[in-house]
């Protein structure tokens, strides 16, 4: 079954029309990437597959059901939004943020249990960050949360995954760990992945296929393509530089060995 | 202190105030979190509208003002949605145009001074048998729905998209703890009174918040809070001949005052 499949869809915000006729159809257990500039329509392409904004126009399936069912079954998608705005002394540990990954799967009336604490702790450790469960959340670092965060993602044990812009607060050097640790999950667990994203350089290396969204698709299909200088000079406009990343980043691994 | 508490009518607004205590202990942890003290003090204040048309018809006071309270607070939140006006603009409006519907109401129905500066400023002498039996049972099962739903509750006050995310109906949730608030404030009223109501629903949650790690420490510190404000309240308020609302009132404030003096020295 095809995993996502969207039709002519048209979505207007404010009058606006942030996507204008886009279509896309995307295989179970694929990773794609979203590129494009800002304003360019990521956010809300990822908001109306999940449910969350009713389109204009055109249609979507998810697993062949349409959104507004999917969000009431809640435990199709784990979602990372972008940046969450999490006040530093907001009452919440990192285990019970995780643990909130697990509402959806549990259902009204009931509470999370031994084997629900059990996944969070294993999606922690995952992430690298069991060490950290009781510690409040507000007092991590933004590489940290993000961390958190997609153990909560991940907690549901989520069919898609949609992580908007996930490598905000991650630094450069995490950042390629992080695509990589994305990229080990998805064939572990077969999860589709959505993941928008601004930086087109870094993500080819790891995603399946690659959309480039300016409120229409400027391209789409395998990563390498994406990288052509008129693709990128539609999505972005004109000046583009495209500075070839390589996988290995020498400063770095010398960064890492010291 | 234990004579002052064996009067009758002393036991009752102790056993009264100790459970809208709780009750207001456990809505202020969200009201702070949600940061909704505002939209707090505007039903507080409106509700007051909902004392005058009892007044003014006859009919019991606190009855009136469930039904306008909560009729203001989803008032408050339609108008925020639907029109093109912020959240804020739509408490001030609705808040006193409440007060003012309650002036004239009083105004036009003449008999007020006594009972009135009850509501205004709480007055545990003038509670009814009827009354308590009222808000204790309000105030229960408004608490037992709250706790019912508290993982919801929570997960929406975190971030209402990844509620939605999890299936969880985040508008119906929304509007049932802005219900429970508008309750919580009327059951409280004769107690604190209406001027003051607000302040119980901010000062708990915020002390709490200063030292929580979870969200179960902070229900159980801010609930301590406003029980122990309370006891302490009603015992000024007896020996003093003051009125409770300021006493319990004065009594939260330092005890914040003081967690914040500890916290800043951590």
């Amino acid at each position: 079954m095809k995993a996502i499949e969207i039709n002519n869809l048209t979505v207007k915000l404010n009058g606006r029309e942030a996507l204008n006729k886009i279509s896309l159809t995307l295989d179970e257990g694929k990773f794609l990437g979203i590129v494009g500039p800002n304003g360019g329509g990521k956010t809300t392409l990822l908001r109306t597959v999940l449910g969350l904004i009713k389109p204009a126009s055109g249609s979507i399936l998810i697993l062949g059901k349409k959104p507004e069912e999917v969000l009431k079954s809640g435990r199709v998608f784990g979602y990372l939004p972008q940046i969450s705005k999490i006040s530093p002394d907001f009452p919440v540990r990192v285990i019970d943020v995780v643990m909130m990954g697990r509402y959806g799967r549990m259902g009204m009336f009931k509470w999370p249990g031994e084997k629900d604490r059990a996944k969070a702790l294993e999606y922690l450790s995952m992430m690298g960050i069991e060490a950290l469960s009781n510690m409040p959340f507000g007092e991590l670092s933004g590489g940290q949360q993000q961390r958190a965060s997609i153990a909560r993602a991940l907690a549901g044990e989520p069919g898609i995954l949609v992580l908007d812009e996930p490598n905000t607060g991650i630094d450069v050097i995490g950042q390629e760990d992080f695509y990589h640790l994305l990229k080990g999950l998805q064939k572990r667990f077969n999860i589709t992945i959505l993941m928008a994203s601004h930086d087109i350089g870094a993500i080819t290396a790891y995603v399946d296929e690659i959309a480039c969204l300016n409120n229409i698709f400027h391209y789409q299909g395998s990563p390498v393509g994406a990288l052509d200088e008129t693709v990128l000079t539609d999505l972005y406009g004109k000046n583009v530089d495209l500075l070839m990343h390589t996988d290995v980043c020498e400063k770095c691994e010398r960064l890492r060995r010291t | 202190m234990f004579e002052t508490f064996s009067a009758p009518f002393m036991q009752k607004a102790l056993f009264v105030g100790i459970t809208v205590s709780l009750l207001a202990g456990l809505i202020s942890v969200f009201v702070v979190l949600r940061k909704m003290s505002f939209i707090g003090a505007g039903i507080s204040h409106a509700a007051f509208g909902g004392v005058a048309i009892g007044f003014f018809t006859g009919l019991n006071p606190v009855v009136t003002a469930v039904f306008y309270s909560v009729a203001v607070a989803l008032g408050i939140e339609f108008v925020s949605r639907k029109g093109k006006i912020s959240e804020d603009a739509s408490i001030g409006i609705f808040f006193s145009s409440s007060m003012a519907l309650g002036i004239v109401l009083i105004s036009l129905s003449g008999n007020y001074t006594v009972d009135l500066f009850g509501y205004l400023f709480g007055n545990i002498l003038a509670i009814t048998e009827g009354e308590i039996m009222l808000s204790v049972l309000v105030a229960v099962l408004v608490i037992g729905i709250i706790l019912l739903f508290l993982k919801e509750i929570f997960i929406t006050t975190y971030n209402e998209e990844i509620a939605r995310v999890s299936g969880i109906p985040v508008r119906a949730i929304n509007t049932l703890f802005l219900v429970a608030l508008a309750v919580s404030i009327v059951v409280s009223m004769k107690i604190i009174g209406i001027i003051l109501i607000s302040a119980l629903l901010v000062i708990p949650g915020a002390t709490a918040q200063l030292f929580a790690k979870n969200l179960y420490f902070m229900i159980a510190a801010s609930c301590g809070v406003a029980v122990f404000s309370t006891i302490a309240g009603l015992f000024l308020s007896y020996e003093f001949d003051i009125a409770p609302g300021g006493g319990i009132v004065l009594t939260a404030t330092a005890i914040f005052l003081i967690g914040l003096f500890f916290k800043r020295r951590k």
